[in-house]
């Protein structure tokens, strides 16, 4: 990112593995991203390019602002299979449910009318709302160890297959999580008064 | 972001949510549905066999204003048409009857989707249009 020769800052690499210094891959050294995140910090901080070139206050913005993104996009298991997923062109977060099962699509109907019920106050529904709770929560470790063993297939292999597996698995995951998080609102003490 | 009033139309009173009986012969089931928003759409339509003339349609949609107006919607365009005029609904006629901004089309998409389903369903429990696949049922 800098010279090697004069030192000055170079204009920075939008793509987050190369800003990082990292190896393309799905399964990822956290404690070394996270080091290099400070060093890379305190290197690139706006403050220390004042008194340099215009051009270099540019880069360092620059730079600032894709370390940011970066971090944000590489720490986060998911966010970076995204990540990885776009370079490779895969559609991401495509807003069709094609990968969905419809098992899983039933289920997810299902649990959404018992979330309805208990919004209406029908007790019986909180009792099947925490149960399936339960089991939402055990889906979503589930998917995440499933996540971890193809991320590391992937890396090991480099076989395209895995990432579309990879896909399908992290859509069911956003279905998984919007679950968990539509049935806590409703679990939630200050959600609707117990009738 | 504002919804269009028709949004709000189809979202405050919403037409034909129900159910019918999936397992009744003359009832096609659809069931999409879209990861990314957390939505499922479950669109039903009923046909009668003599004319291929769909005479009821419900839906129940968990989702955002915009796919339960668009699901909504298409459960009244498909009422009084037939299967393969239903299979001709194109998402660009949600999207101009409800004035849907481009962040929602998707919605509009999952109703086509959906319409897609019901009736492929309600095909394949009466193999209609399909002789290949009804001989080999039986």
């Amino acid at each position: 990112m800098f010279c090697v020769h004069c030192g000055t800052l170079q204009p920075p690499s939008a793509d987050y593995y190369q800003f990082f210094g990292l190896k393309r891959g799905l399964a990822l050294d956290a404690p070394e991203l996270q080091r290099r995140f400070y060093e890379l910090s305190r290197k690139l901080h706006p403050d220390r390019f004042t008194r340099k070139a215009a051009r270099e206050q540019q880069y360092s913005l620059d730079a600032t602002a894709i370390l940011n993104d970066g971090y944000r996009a590489l720490r986060d298991p998911l966010a970076r299979a995204e990540y990885l997923l776009k370079q490779e062109g895969f559609d991401v977060g495509e807003q069709r449910g094609k990968d969905v099962p419809p098992e899983l699509l039933e289920e997810v109907f299902e649990l959404n009318m018992a979330i309805e019920e208990l919004r209406h106050g029908g007790e019986d529904a909180r009792g099947q709302l925490e149960e399936a709770y339960g089991r939402f929560l055990a889906m979503r470790d589930a998917i995440d160890k499933e996540l971890d063993t193809l991320y590391r297939r992937f890396d090991d292999t480099r076989d395209r297959a895995v990432l579309q597996q990879v896909r399908s698995v992290l859509n069911r995951r956003r279905y998984v999580r919007n679950l968990v998080n539509e049935v806590e609102k409703e679990l939630a003490p200050e959600g609707q008064p117990a009738q | 972001m504002a919804y269009s009033n028709k949004v709000l139309d189809h979202y405050n009173n919403p037409r034909n949510v129900g159910a019918l009986d999936r397992n009744d012969q003359q009832v096609g089931t659809g069931m999409v549905g879209a990861p990314e928003c957390g939505d499922v759409m479950k669109l039903q339509v009923k046909v009668n066999p003599e004319t291929g003339i769909i005479e009821d349609a419900k839906f129940k949609t968990f989702g955002c204003g915009s796919a339960i107006a668009s699901s909504s919607l298409a459960t009244e365009m498909l009422k009084g048409k037939t299967v393969d005029e239903a299979l001709e609904i194109k998402n660009t006629v949600i999207v101009n009857e409800l004035a849907l901004p481009p962040v929602k089309i998707h919605c509009s998409v999952l109703a086509e989707d959906a319409i897609k389903a019901a009736i492929a369903d309600y095909k394949k429990k009466n193999s209609v249009g399909n002789p290949a696949a009804a001989q080999v049922a039986q």
